[in-house]
């Protein structure tokens, strides 16, 4: 070897144990002052949670309301002095319902933004929205063992304690809303031919099968793509509406996100199409539905007379939890600016509220000092009635499913909807159960809420 | 030998040591991120300087190659321990990406093909991954990751045999039409793939006990997971940048460069123009599904969402800022890739522009898009391309 | 006649139409500027994006709608000619990867710009023809006002071009300067002026095509509106072969139709790998297209 050659190779090991050495003692530095809480994103003032929810994009539209209004029952409490002492805090990112690019505001994927709270450190993600992207960071979130509690959807898919004991859903299921859709059908339409759009997922599948199970089989059922839907602008669901009328298809079912129903009602408007609409609870918010609707100038909406459900009561209800729905909005000016006793009280902001406050009293209830493992055990054997929502809430170790009940809904307008006949059903996901109605629960607000 | 121009050399090597320190701290979650990287990539400049000196190259060049592999790969390895998880997992997303970068580069820069098209590639290796660990979850990752590859392969042999006929704007033409129609592909085979909802991973990748064992129990399972990570994805990208760098020295990638530059020529010598791009193009998707099933490795799961035609073309443009054709073009815009969310959210933090307005939101694609036109126009080369220039344009100086 | 006219297959056929004029406005844009200054222009939708939110919403108050669209047209003639001027004049003799990267790149700009300036929340114009199907006896037909203003527009728009570069002399000129540069500047054509031309039609022509896409009620004008139908419309034009107008135009009504006819039949999935599928087997049958006469390559 030549003495340039030797130089050089001189001069690049003495370069690279520098660098070492200078990592190893900078290192040093750093990891001495490392030391983490022992239930991670656990002090004893406050305690993290994080949520991935579509702040922009295709699903925003009446969805983006829920976290917030979820973080205004935080907040509310948060001023009484938070729960056992502790403050919530809650952390929001925006996974774009996993469709980043089109429509959304640069927001990283549901993968991404779940790294992003795993890294607060987070105590469990806490109302993620969306069935489809919520699928894809459940063996993420359990190999880190973090809890994935009130995921926001009403799939089966959050009902696998032996997979997944950490997973935990809240809404009552597509497959249960299935089954009590097929009961009105089967009694108000029985020779009606009966249609079905679904979204191409867990969501669609799992209304289909409700609905099968509760005696009503679609003559025609087709599934639609979120990505084809906004890269199509909606136009992608105007085949789809076109052959239902062809079929002459009376009733149509729809399991949809609200951006998936006006592209719907929007393209039975232009063939001039009026079936009966029977729609899921998580796009049928009237408000929502109605919004680009009332932007293009239409007058009323093509809601009006849809027939959809709900797990919560409805905005004119007398039940006692909807004035202090609004007075934790009202009290929440930063988030709902301006909002007082007149304004609306749509779906998504009582759906936000609705599990705020499940989680609000499972915190307390799991008492001053708790772990990851032992808020799970608490959740699975305590019975929360005292929500907002119609029927009690309840996990077993062997079901993490949440809900299991609601009331059938009419859309009036484009702001409101009531209910048909006040009857709660309860129902279970077995293909065969049947369908009850409950007695209508009381469920009083605890007094530490108040 | 000269003694002043390896001085200078030495020189120019620590400023840009001190630069690479400075801008990577600036830019990153901690100090300690910062000085880490900054050393990794402090070594990686120093190592080319020293191996790519006269000499070695010349006599024993897939040696050199090697030992350059081999210096990289100690030195990220040995870095990844000290790197916080987001780190790491940036720079395992940045390597995958540098892989696929590789690809395209051979394509467009040694046999003159464009493809626009890469990031359905992508979107194969990564769906391939995916369906395979859910069916068979006993295989190794190493075996499925090579059955991605092979995938990759296959359909760029589809798509490569009706491209062979075809001039830059049809062929351009062409792999954008593959792009668009890869989510309707995917959704036609839904039961299979998952259609638009993706598929994850039924049991995420963690590393054996004898590694996380190391650790301390205070280190959270999210750091020790994204380390291990990182070191699975830098592995594999040394080994992938080692066969390209064979590649593209051997007689293939000599008739390769021969086709890119006079078809004519080529043909009367003998070589057979289809076959030639249709292993060009056979490798530039392989080596795609390669990244893209790494990103479902380090992603823990697939979305068919992420394997648009917005993500062709930032491979389309990482590959021409960094320099078609060069190896250290891809090395250069993987890293770009894995910061550039930082960078510009460190830009808008600084320059008073609201980071939740359409301004800051829209500011990486106008940026990418500006740089891809300035470069273009100004620097067709891209960034290696242009320091090779002034690299040249000194010697010359002092040589004459 | 009416159960006929009514028909799933006519209502396909009219649907079909009513899109594929769409695609092919776009396709001849394309081929415009590719028979002008021999350049594939990637960013062919997102110029005219541009225009017509330059007319459609910054001049939307109190503006009657059809001053807006000529103001956008205005607009589309005015960033084809600059965009030619300062970008493009680089561009011509380079390697063949520069110009379909740099127009790439423009087209990201651009939608960047608009998104960052206008927000994705889709806008709306409506036009004064109203986008509800006639009826036939309660019967849906395939074509309303709207999608009959679509297709004269498209109609008149073809014409109009053809006329230009037959009978006037500017198009023999246009037509000149593209096919034999050095003979026409001898003969007194003013060439790089030409080009410019090449490029302000163009743009203009796909400016009249997005503001039919922006007017739609269904659809309105976002970014990203031009993306779906600048694949389609270069499909078209690849089919067709990038120098033959009519060929353009031919293509994009029959990939209208075709697709229509996939997606109802078959699923919405469908539509996209059918395209493919057609760009694939129609460029190795034809690799220059299907319209145009078979050139040999110069050595």
């Amino acid at each position: 070897m030549g003495k340039t050659r030797m130089r050089q190779l001189a001069t690049g090991a003495t370069a690279l144990l520098l660098c070492m050495g200078f990592v190893t003692v900078g290192s040093s530095f750093v990891n001495a002052g490392a030391a983490s809480a022992r239930t991670p994103g656990v002090t004893a003032k406050q305690i993290t949670i994080g949520a991935t929810v579509p702040l922009t994009g295709i699903a925003s539209s009446g969805y983006n309301e829920v976290a917030k209004a979820a973080n205004a029952v935080f907040n509310y409490v948060n001023k009484k002095g938070g729960v056992n002492g502790r403050k919530i805090k809650y952390i929001t990112k925006d996974d774009c319902y996993n469709t980043p690019g089109l429509g959304c505001a640069g927001a990283g994927s549901t993968v991404a933004q779940t790294r992003t709270l795993l890294s607060a450190p987070v105590f469990a993600t806490v109302g993620s929205l969306g069935t489809a992207p919520q699928d894809l960071v459940r063996s993420l979130l359990k190999s880190n063992g973090v809890p994935q509690l009130f995921v926001n959807s009403g799939s089966r898919d959050w009902n696998s304690p032996n997979t997944y004991p950490g997973l935990f859903g809240w809404q009552t299921s597509y497959n249960e809303e299935g089954k009590i859709f097929a009961k009105y059908i089967n009694a108000t339409y029985p020779t009606d031919n009966t249609c079905f759009l679904g979204q191409g997922d867990d969501f669609g599948a799992d209304g289909l099968a409700g609905l099968v199970a509760g005696g009503v089989s679609p003559s025609d059922t087709q599934f639609y793509s979120v990505t084809a839907l906004v890269l199509s602008q909606g136009a992608s669901v105007g085949p789809y509406v076109a052959k239902f009328q062809s079929d002459k298809c009376t009733v149509v079912v729809l399991d949809t996100i609200p951006g998936a129903t006006d592209a719907v009602l929007g393209a039975a408007l232009k063939l001039g199409y009026s079936p009966h609409w029977v729609i899921s609870s998580v796009g049928s918010d009237p408000v929502a539905v109605f919004a680009p609707f009332a932007k293009a100038g239409l007058p009323t909406s093509p809601e009006v007379g849809a027939i959809s459900f709900s797990f919560l009561p409805t905005s004119a209800s007398s039940s006692s939890w909807i004035p202090w729905m609004r007075k934790v909005l009202t009290a929440d000016t930063a988030q709902f600016p301006g909002f007082n006793s007149t304004s609306i009280l749509d779906g998504n902001m009582e759906y936000g509220i609705g599990w705020g406050v499940a989680f609000v009293e499972a915190l307390k209830a799991a008492g001053k000092t708790f772990t990851r493992a032992s808020f799970l055990k608490i959740l699975t054997s305590t019975t929360f009635s005292q929500t907002p929502s119609l029927t009690p809430l309840r996990y077993t170790t062997s079901d993490h499913q949440g809900l299991n009940g609601g009331y059938l809904t009419r859309v009036t307008s484009g702001t409101a909807l009531t209910t048909v006949d006040g009857k709660i059903y309860t129902t279970d996901s077995s293909p065969s159960g049947v369908v009850t109605s409950a007695k209508k629960l009381s469920s009083g607000i605890p007094s530490w809420l108040k | 030998m000269n003694w002043t121009r390896l001085k200078r050399r030495e020189v120019l090597s620590t400023i840009l040591i001190a630069v690479a320190v400075a801008i990577t701290s600036l830019t990153t979650s901690s100090v300690r991120d910062g000085v880490a990287i900054g050393v990794m990539v402090a070594v990686a400049i120093i190592g080319i300087a020293t191996l790519t000196a006269n000499g070695l190259r010349a006599t024993h060049p897939v040696l050199a190659r090697a030992a350059l592999t081999v210096v990289v790969l100690d030195v990220s390895l040995f870095a990844t321990y000290f790197f916080s998880a987001i780190t790491n997992f940036n720079l395992a997303i940045g390597a995958a990406m540098s892989i696929v970068l590789l690809g395209l580069s051979f394509l467009t820069g040694a046999s003159g093909q464009i493809s626009l098209g890469n990031g359905a590639f992508m979107g194969v290796g990564a769906l391939i991954m995916g369906m395979w660990a859910n069916h068979h979850t006993s295989t190794p990752i190493f075996i499925t990751l090579l059955i991605a590859v092979a995938g990759g392969a296959f359909v760029g042999l589809l798509l490569g045999l009706p491209a062979t006929r075809l001039r830059g704007p049809y062929l351009a033409g062409m792999t954008l039409a593959f792009a668009v129609a890869f989510t309707a592909i995917v959704n036609s085979f839904s039961s299979w793939t998952g259609a638009d909802a993706g598929l994850q991973l039924p049991t995420a990748v963690t590393p054996p006990h004898w590694l996380s064992d190391f650790f301390s129990s205070q280190t959270t399972l999210l750091t020790v997971n994204s380390m291990w990570l990182a070191d699975i994805t830098i592995l594999v990208t040394g080994v992938a940048f080692f066969f390209m760098a064979n590649l593209f020295a051997s007689r293939t990638g000599r008739t390769m460069r021969l086709i890119r530059d006079n078809d004519v020529a080529a043909e009367l010598v003998g070589i057979s123009l289809p076959r030639a791009r249709v292993i060009a193009f056979m490798v530039s998707s392989a080596y795609a599904a390669l990244g893209g099933a790494l990103w479902t490795l380090i992603n823990n799961s697939v979305s068919p969402s992420t394997y648009s035609l917005a993500l062709s073309i930032t491979i389309l443009s990482l590959v021409v800022i960094g320099g078609i054709g060069t190896i250290s073009g891809a090395l250069i815009g993987g890293v770009i890739y894995a910061y550039s969310t930082n960078v510009i959210s460190w830009f808008t933090a600084h320059t008073g522009i609201n980071p939740q307005g359409n301004l800051a939101n829209q500011l990486p694609g106008i940026i990418f898009g500006g740089l891809l036109i300035v470069t273009m126009l100004f620097a067709p080369m891209g960034i290696v391309g242009a320091l090779r220039r002034l690299w040249s344009k000194r010697r010359a100086r002092t040589a004459g | 006649m009416d159960p006929f006219l009514t028909s799933r297959i006519v209502s396909d056929i009219l649907t079909g139409l009513t899109n594929g004029v769409i695609y092919g406005l776009l396709a001849l844009s394309l081929v415009l500027v590719w028979r002008s200054t021999r350049i594939l222009n990637f960013a062919q939708g997102a110029m005219p994006m541009l225009a017509t939110y330059v007319g459609m919403v910054v001049f939307a108050h109190q503006l009657s709608y059809w001053t807006l669209v000529i103001v956008s047209i205005v607009a589309g003639f005015a960033i084809g000619g600059v965009t030619e001027r300062v970008l493009v004049r680089h561009l011509y003799g380079k390697p063949e990867i520069n110009p379909i990267v740099v127009m790439v790149g423009f087209l990201i700009v651009l939608e960047g710009v608009a998104a960052a300036i206008w927000s994705t929340t889709p806008r709306g114009t409506p036009s004064p023809f109203s986008p509800i199907d006639w009826q036939l006896n309660g019967r849906p037909i395939a074509l309303s006002a709207f999608s009959v203003y679509e297709i004269v527009t498209a109609l008149v728009v073809m014409i109009g071009v053809a006329a230009l570069f037959r009978f006037t002399k500017l198009g023999l000129q246009l037509r000149a300067s593209a096919l034999a540069p050095e003979v026409s500047r001898l003969l007194g054509v003013r060439v790089s002026r030409m080009l410019t031309f090449g490029w302000i039609l163009s743009t203009g022509v796909g400016t009249i095509c997005t503001v039919l896409v922006a007017s739609n009620f269904f659809t309105g004008l976002t970014p990203q509106v031009m993306d779906g139908i600048f694949a389609f419309g270069f499909i078209a034009a690849a089919v067709g072969g990038l120098d033959s107008p009519v060929g353009a135009i031919v293509s994009g009504v029959a990939i209208g139709i075709i697709l229509q006819f996939v997606g109802d039949y078959v699923n919405s999935n469908a539509i996209m790998i059918t395209a493919l599928i057609i760009l694939i087997i129609s460029l190795m049958v034809r690799p220059n297209g299907l319209f145009t006469k078979s050139t040999a390559r110069r050595v």
